[in-house]
């Protein structure tokens, strides 16, 4: 098969990132622009309008990086969700338009498999157990049957929302804050822990932990029980899912992927169980384009297009809606 | 206390995700020993609280279920410092291994009947803990994922789950077991109860997520 081009955009949240990819795994470019809001978590109006701003030079410095012209691209991805709704319609506006004016195919594109998909293209791995993790995502999953599977997830916040949340309330501000203050740490203090089955539940953890500073507890040992009850949580979910599933792989993605302590905890239970850990590099670890243009790639290689007309953003998409047609 | 007591360990019957079963021997009396092994990855404070309290809720449900007639292994001893749970040894094979699981499918469902009359959900109702004997005797093991208070949901769950592992193990016969298994569940909650059950079953099964070991 001719070698194809795609140009994706990622627009879920806080980033809004253009990457461009060929359907023989280069990434040509990837260029983030990455909203910072002045106070508190991210406001989605505030988020699409800066979106809506940088999206024009993301675009241009993008086929700068690459060395290509627009024509040269085959296809246009965007993500089109799970993410905040203001923030994605200005991702599809963007992708909508550049397929439109190009006339080329336009294809829709699931934040989290993009994730997952980038992650194997960077790490090499196969057929892994995925664990999720980032600032609106957790959850556990595995190809089966051509679809990622639901094995666990949270039922309540992401992971990544626990720990941000907690560090813009005590002032810290979001994550690397709480894992950095969590090293200078002394006293563990016990917070519940919230594992059912595969799912786990991280909103009474956060309640818990801010009750914990309200009781004058030292900050940094907060941050040292709340990130390790979080971590402990996620690595053995992941652990119930190798077991359950009897495969031998282990990807982490997803921004907390960057976590050096989570990192390790899952090489610990992966070296105690005989697995092979495998973690998305830093520069796909958070959102970016790049990402969905490689799962726009995988998606190109099955015919899985959209027309524009009905193309409109799924705030709330899950991960198995999306049949995985390109895995063998 | 319970090192005082002579167990002589025979052998490892199953390992999880979070425990060891062995087979012991107490006093010419087989046991079953389910140890919470350490987790090297936790930190020991939390390690040790969340094997301790694990070990604790598996030994209430266990005794609740027994004391309310629901057949599980009589809890023999605790040992919290280690996180093992000493109960009975129950002589039989799993459900999944019978030759004609359909006999026990309605007897089962009185069983999980009563059980979620007693708002406990099992969590992890698959073929492989349920356990028979010849004489028509059934058991339920294997209650870590167990919940006390269990909703509508749970007990939903409990259900697909069964249902699940029974036709990946048998295929052309699981839908005989599942009304088998109806009957005896309908026998004791009555049909509105499995209706609503059934309803919310197969809402759980929209979702598309409980994934059953093959």
């Amino acid at each position: 098969m001719r070698k194809y081009v795609v140009l994706g955009i990622e627009s879920t949240a806080h980033t809004f990132g253009v990457g461009i990819a060929t359907s023989e795994g280069e990434i040509l470019a990837n260029v983030l622009k990455i909203y910072k809001p002045k106070r508190g978590g991210i406001h989605p109006r505030e988020a699409s309008q800066s979106h809506a701003e940088t999206a024009p030079s993301a675009v241009m410095e993008a086929f700068e990086q690459s060395g290509l012209s627009a024509h040269e691209v085959d296809a246009v991805a965007f993500s089109q969700g799970p993410g905040m709704g203001p923030c994605l319609r200005v991702g599809a506006t963007v992708a909508r338009t550049l397929a439109l004016t190009l006339r080329k195919p336009l294809i829709a594109v699931n934040h989290g498999v993009a994730h997952i998909e980038v992650g194997k293209l960077a790490t090499g791995c196969s057929d892994p157990v995925v664990l999720y993790v980032a600032g609106g995502n957790t959850l556990i999953t595995s190809l089966v049957e051509k679809r990622y599977r639901i094995l666990g997830e949270t039922l309540d916040i992401a992971a990544g929302n626990c720990l941000d949340s907690f560090g813009i309330t005590v002032g810290i501000g979001p994550m690397p804050g709480p894992e950095r203050l969590a090293a200078q740490g002394a006293n563990l203090h016990e917070l519940p822990y919230k594992v059912k089955g595969m799912d786990v539940s991280f909103s009474g953890l956060l309640t818990a932990a801010e009750n914990l500073v309200a009781s004058a507890v030292p900050v940094p040992d907060v941050c040292l029980s709340l990130t390790e009850t979080v971590y402990s949580m996620l690595t053995e979910v992941v652990e119930r899912a190798v077991a359950m599933t009897a495969k031998n792989e282990v990807l982490l993605v997803g921004g907390l992927a960057r976590s050096n302590r989570l990192r390790q905890m899952l090489q610990t239970m992966c070296d105690d169980r005989g697995c092979t850990l495998h973690m998305v590099p830093d520069e796909y670890a958070g959102d970016n384009g790049a990402m969905i243009a490689w799962t726009g790639c995988l998606q190109y290689s099955c015919g899985m297009f959209i027309d524009v007309g009905e193309s409109h953003v799924k705030p709330r998409m899950r991960i198995d809606e999306v049949e995985a047609c390109w895995s063998s | 206390m319970l090192e005082q007591l002579d167990f002589v360990e025979e052998k490892l019957i199953r390992v999880g995700a979070e425990a060891e079963v062995k087979t012991v021997l107490w006093k010419g009396m087989k046991l079953v020993m389910k140890n919470r092994t350490p987790k090297r990855y936790r930190n020991d404070f939390i390690d040790t609280r969340v094997r301790r309290n694990r070990t604790i809720h598996e030994a209430k449900v266990l005794t609740y279920l027994s004391e309310n007639g629901v057949p599980v292994p009589l809890l023999f001893f605790i040992d919290l410092q280690q996180s093992i749970i000493f109960m009975q040894f129950i002589r039989g094979m799993e459900l999944r291994n019978a030759s004609n699981p359909t006999e026990h499918s309605e007897q089962l469902g009185k069983v999980v009947g009563v059980m979620h009359s007693l708002n406990v959900a099992h969590g992890d109702l698959t073929l492989s803990n349920i356990i028979v004997n010849d004489a028509k005797g059934l058991w339920l093991v294997d209650f870590g994922l167990s919940v006390f208070n269990a909703e509508l949901e749970d007990k939903a769950v409990d259900l697909h789950l069964l249902e699940r592992s029974a036709q990946s193990t048998f295929p052309s016969t699981a839908s005989v077991f599942f009304k088998g298994f109806l009957r005896g569940y309908e026998d004791v909650l009555g049909v509105q109860t499995v209706e609503r059950t059934l309803a919310k079953m197969k809402s759980i099964r929209m979702r598309g997520r409980y994934v059953v070991k093959p």
